[in-house]
């Protein structure tokens, strides 16, 4: 590949408004005036630059401007030899630098702030005797202010957008994901060419190069691989997220980092949900307020077919489905793990559903409707996005500048018939597992078995915890892993809970999918 | 999946796979797993017409392009400010200042879906409506925001002239609080998501059920075959029973009630039978009479209903299906029933006798199906889409019918407004606080804005006989702080609101709000006033 003026020009012009974060792609596309295509490897799940090609150590120390300057260099040489390659660079980071100093002086431009400054420059009749108007809150907020976004998708799309605007200028976003077609409805950072790349990585990108002097800092990873100093950087936290698993361990997470000797360590955690036209915004103060983990039992349950029905007699084109994926394909395929996202696998679930119902005279089985079963999709719109993340992004900048008080604590929506809306506060449970303290108890029959037990505790609503273990003081009841210890304890899954356990006593449950421990105070009938 | 990768290389390998949807059907599936087709050919088929590039405009915009709305329009004179470059994501920061902000909002919005028209119109409002009335009118609804309350007003009279011209939404925000209505003439709703379910008619079996419960020999049946015979079926058999030493009655009384239930659980032949315990769950469909839903009738009294056979085809065929349903159930037989849905919930039984259940209802519907036909050709329906009737027929009890009003900028009735007090003040003075506001710009745009104007103003809108509510003050304080703000989280927030409604007017498939939504982001709620 030969690079033309051409290609140099369009690397000028291209420039990121300020320094910013450029991915290889973008980079080698601009160089080459060719669309580019990297085939699959492992990359870098900060930077998205393919290992292989990485010279540098791509840790938290490096500033991501450096690293962008530094990948630049590295992608023009890719492309070019020797002296255009040195004369490129030069001229890549001259103009960079040229547009960064400009956007410098230029990026509070006045009347930048023109609408939120009339909030932020005098009080109302309702706001807090606390708030300092002026330039003391501007500068927190504009300057100070570190803000940590959950999800990058329906939601976080939206809040990334909002922040930026009402003057939040240093986010960081996590989230895992890469970016599908189907997204595209909603997730409007997101174009059809950025299929299959990181979601954190080009909505930050993008509020950047929209949003003059916003720094985005893009996290493609779980929040699981973070740690607790992570996590006390930041001022407040909003979450965007469609797992009860990822808000879960967060929220306990936030909980357990609460240290009572220290105010700075209690991080608000906004937290925003969807489905359909309806969806819910709160604000939870860990400690203080009712935490996620108190209202567990207010989540729907799943939908869930006894396996008799999906063996035996199915009835419904989603009890043929389920045949396909829950039985077919483990006898099948064996142990290969089916994928949800690769279509290949769901046609084939399809083909087995379609064939199950023609043998049964059942109507209705669906490539779509296969999926939607399979994956259990829930319906998403981008203007119920837009309600629940504006709330969310609302309470944050109250949160921020005191400028009115914030929301206590649960906001709900339903918007299918006219604008219902329900604001209430939701009471913190003494025996939340996560912030409540106390034991929980839970009365069984004394002829209840051990593996009774853990059926049980997977479908209680308020507990719903995936693959326990059970201890009970130095007593090792039941041990999901390692394998020796799973081994050693299963003998006493035939075992009346009441032989381990006398009235009274507690039992201790872990999972690995949560970061906290459950104690149970049990009681026989 | 790779890592990366072109949407054309990622579709054309599974464009050669029949069952799996398009590269469109792919990129819509979140939302029409809600809407359906139906609703999706509505939104692209709409033409939206927006005055004002505000933030709160291109935020209601975005909602409306991204699930691919067929054409929008943004009506702007004005050229971008550096307040605009700041709380407007549809603009690109200083290198838009000094342009036009419909060009600028409409090529930044229409980077979001291909599938989109967009155009910017540089013209002046009030200059279309004196000149190219036709214009407006023209669209399938209209939007304005923050607008001066005059050229409301005359947009809204414009509007209001013929009810085939398009609903009209007037928003109006103020720092921390806003409100918004809808003017439109008529909304039916056919598929309306109800999540009520239809009768089963078990209290008025038709023939074919009847007879195969009756054929049934519960005592010698095989135990397997028993436990999986369908409830419904069990229920129209003990109801027959019931009735044969009652005088063919159903059970009225608590006593009886309960005497029957205890007749189903008698027959169980082992205690796990959960069919049984289905039935006896399920046992007061029995005397619960199916009949036509109040609601339903209601509308059966609507004047259209009365003229659609005699009226011009520019009725809606609404009117035409209300007119058929209504003799259906005056000359059906048994009378008072809607037409019989082919929707079966899941229960207990074997794969073949709920297959046959299934097929029974199905071909009952269809016969009820092809009477209500008969009525519809008589009522002046002759040329309606069949997958229309089957959609009117499948949702019969659950059909909807809105009508509105004017706009105002005040509530026009003093008794709803008096009402509405005495349910939530809050409401009211948010109503009243952001009607204040639009009348003093209203005479005079630079207005100085402050509590003691806003009173005055708030005292000349009321209607006599109400006096200003308890929370007025903090309404009419929180104005005059931030007047002209156009905050962006209340941008996205009405953005969002605003696009569901319209989402709900234009696919018809939802209840739009009637009356005015008004909104407070400092304790954070919503309400509706009318």
């Amino acid at each position: 590949m030969l690079i033309n003026e051409a290609g140099a020009r369009n690397l000028r012009d291209s420039a990121p408004r300020r320094p910013g974060f450029l991915s290889s792609e973008r980079i080698l596309s601009i160089l080459t005036g060719l669309p580019l295509r990297i085939e699959s490897t492992r990359r870098c799940r900060r930077c998205w630059w393919p290992e292989n090609w990485r010279t540098l150590d791509c840790a938290m120390t490096v500033p991501l401007k450096e690293l962008s300057k530094a990948y630049v260099r590295i992608a023009i040489e890719l492309v070019a030899d020797g002296d255009v390659a040195e004369a490129l660079t030069q001229l890549f980071l001259q103009s960079t630098m040229a547009t960064s100093s400009t956007q410098q002086s230029g990026q509070d431009w006045d009347g930048r702030y023109y609408h939120v400054d009339q909030i932020l420059d005098v009080p109302g009749p309702r706001t807090d005797p606390s708030f300092s108007p002026g330039d003391t809150v501007k500068d927190f907020l504009r300057n100070q202010c570190k803000i940590l976004v959950i999800g990058a998708g329906g939601l976080g799309c939206e809040i990334l957008a909002n922040l930026a605007l009402s003057g939040f200028k240093d986010i960081h976003v996590i989230d895992m994901d890469t970016i599908d077609i189907s997204n595209l409805n909603r997730q409007f950072l997101f174009r059809p060419k950025d299929v299959g790349k990181p979601k954190a990585i080009v909505a930050a990108e993008f509020i950047m190069n929209r949003v003059p002097g916003v720094k985005v800092s893009p996290y493609y990873g779980k929040i699981q691989d973070k740690d607790d100093d992570y996590y006390l950087q930041f001022n407040l936290i909003i979450c965007g997220l469609d797992s009860v698993e990822a808000r879960r361990w967060i929220n306990a997470t936030l909980v357990n980092l609460v240290d009572p000797e220290n105010p700075e360590s209690l991080k608000p955690l906004i937290d925003g949900g969807t489905e359909g036209f309806k969806g819910q915004a709160r604000v939870i103060l860990p400690t203080i307020t009712s935490c996620y983990e108190c209202s567990l039992d207010m989540l729907n349950k799943p939908t869930a077919f006894p396996i008799c029905t999906i063996a035996n007699t199915p009835r419904l084109p989603e009890h043929c489905i389920e045949w396909a994926s829950v039985l077919e394909w483990p006898r099948v395929h064996g142990d290969k793990k089916m994928d949800t996202d690769d279509p290949e696998h769901i046609t084939w679930l399809y083909e087995q559903a379609a064939a199950r119902a023609t043998n049964f005279k059942i109507e209705g089985v669906t490539w779509s409707l296969t999926q939607g079963v399979v994956k259990n999709i829930i319906p998403a719109i981008a203007s119920t996005n837009a309600i629940i993340a504006a709330s969310c992004c609302n309470e944050a900048f109250k949160i921020a500048t005191s400028s009115a008080a914030y929301l206590n604590n649960y906001f709900m929506l339903i918007g299918t018939d006219g604008v219902y809306s329900y604001t209430f506060e939701h009471e913190k449970r003494d025996d939340c597992p996560v912030c409540g303290g106390e034991a929980l108890d839970l009365t069984i029959n004394s002829e209840l078995l051990v593996e009774q037990l853990i059926e049980l505790l997977v479908e209680k609503q308020d507990i719903q915890i995936k693959k326990p273990s059970l201890s009970s003081g130095s007593t090792h009841i039941y041990f999901q892993a390692p394998p020796q210890l799973e081994e050693a304890t299963r003998p006493n899954l035939g075992k009346k809970v009441s032989e381990l356990v006398s009235s009274g006593g507690e039992i201790t449950v872990t999972s690995t999918s949560l970061p906290f421990s459950l104690s149970l105070r049990i009681t026989y009938s | 999946m790779p890592d990366s990768q072109t949407i054309e290389s990622a579709t054309t390998a599974l464009a050669t796979r029949t069952p799996q949807p398009d590269t469109k059907t792919r990129r819509y599936d979140r939302q029409l797993r809600l809407w359906a087709a139906s609703g999706q050919a509505a939104l692209e088929s709409a033409r939206v017409l927006v005055i004002s590039g505000s933030a709160t405009s291109t935020s209601i915009l975005k909602n409306l392009v991204l699930p691919g709305i067929g054409h929008f329009t943004i009506l702007d004179h004005e050229r971008v400010s550096p307040a605009d470059a700041g709380n407007n994501f549809f603009l690109e920061g200083q290198s838009s200042v000094g342009k036009f902000r419909a060009e600028e909002a409409v090529r930044l919005l229409r980077e979001l879906n291909d599938g989109v028209e967009g155009k910017a119109d540089t013209r002046i409002i009030e200059q279309v409506l004196d000149n190219d009335p036709a214009f407006i009118t023209s669209f399938s609804l209209v939007i304005a925001h923050n607008l001066n309350e005059n050229t409301v007003a005359r947009i809204a009279k414009l509007l209001w002239e013929d009810e085939t011209y398009p609903s009209f939404v007037v928003v109006r925000s103020s720092g921390f609080l806003a409100e918004f209505s809808i003017q439109f003439h008529e909304h039916t709703v056919i598929e309306s998501h109800s999540e009520t379910a239809p009768t089963l008619r078990i209290d008025k079996p038709f023939p074919a059920l009847l007879e195969y419960a009756n054929s049934l020999d519960f005592t010698n049946m095989d135990p397997t075959e028993h436990s999986h015979i369908p409830y419904v079926v069990i229920l129209v058999r003990v109801l027959e029973d019931w009735k044969k030493s009652h005088n063919g009655a159903a059970p009225k009384t608590y006593e009886e009630k309960k005497e029957f239930k205890k007749t189903i659980t008698a027959m169980k032949v082992k205690v796990d039978e959960e069919n049984f315990d289905e039935a006896e769950a399920q046992a007061y469909r029995c005397w619960t009479e199916s009949s036509v839903p109040s609601e339903i009738a209601a509308l059966f009294q609507d004047p259209k209903a009365f003229s659609a056979a005699s009226s011009s085809s520019s009725t809606s065929p609404f009117f035409a299906l209300l007119a058929a349903l209504r003799a259906f159930t005056v000359q059906h037989d048994p009378p008072q029933v809607l037409p019989l849905s082919a929707t079966l919930p899941d229960m207990k039984s074997n794969t073949v006798n709920y297959v046959h259940l299934q097929t029974l209802y199905k071909k009952r519907a269809e016969e009820e199906k092809a009477q209500f036909k008969k009525y519809l050709a008589l009522s002046g329906g002759a040329g309606i889409d069949d997958a229309l009737i089957d959609s009117f027929v499948k949702n019969a009890h659950a059909l909807k019918l809105l009508r509105g009003r004017q706009w105002t900028s005040v509530h026009s009735s003093a008794e709803t407004l008096g009402n509405s007090m005495a349910m939530n003040s809050k409401h009211v003075s948010t109503h009243l606080a952001l009607a204040s506001l639009s009348s003093l710009q209203a005479k005079q745009a630079d207005t100085k804005v402050t509590t003691e104007a806003l009173t005055a103003e708030a005292a000349t809108l009321l209607p006599s006989g109400l006096e200003l509510p308890e929370e007025w003050d903090e309404a009419a304080g929180e104005i005059a702080r931030s007047p002209n703000a156009d905050l962006p989280n209340m941008a996205a927030l009405l953005g969002g609101l605003v696009a569901q409604e319209v989402i709900k007017m234009i696919t018809k498939q939802y209840v739009p709000i009637n009356g005015y939504c008004v909104v407070d982001l400092i304790e954070m709620w919503t309400g509706v006033v009318g």
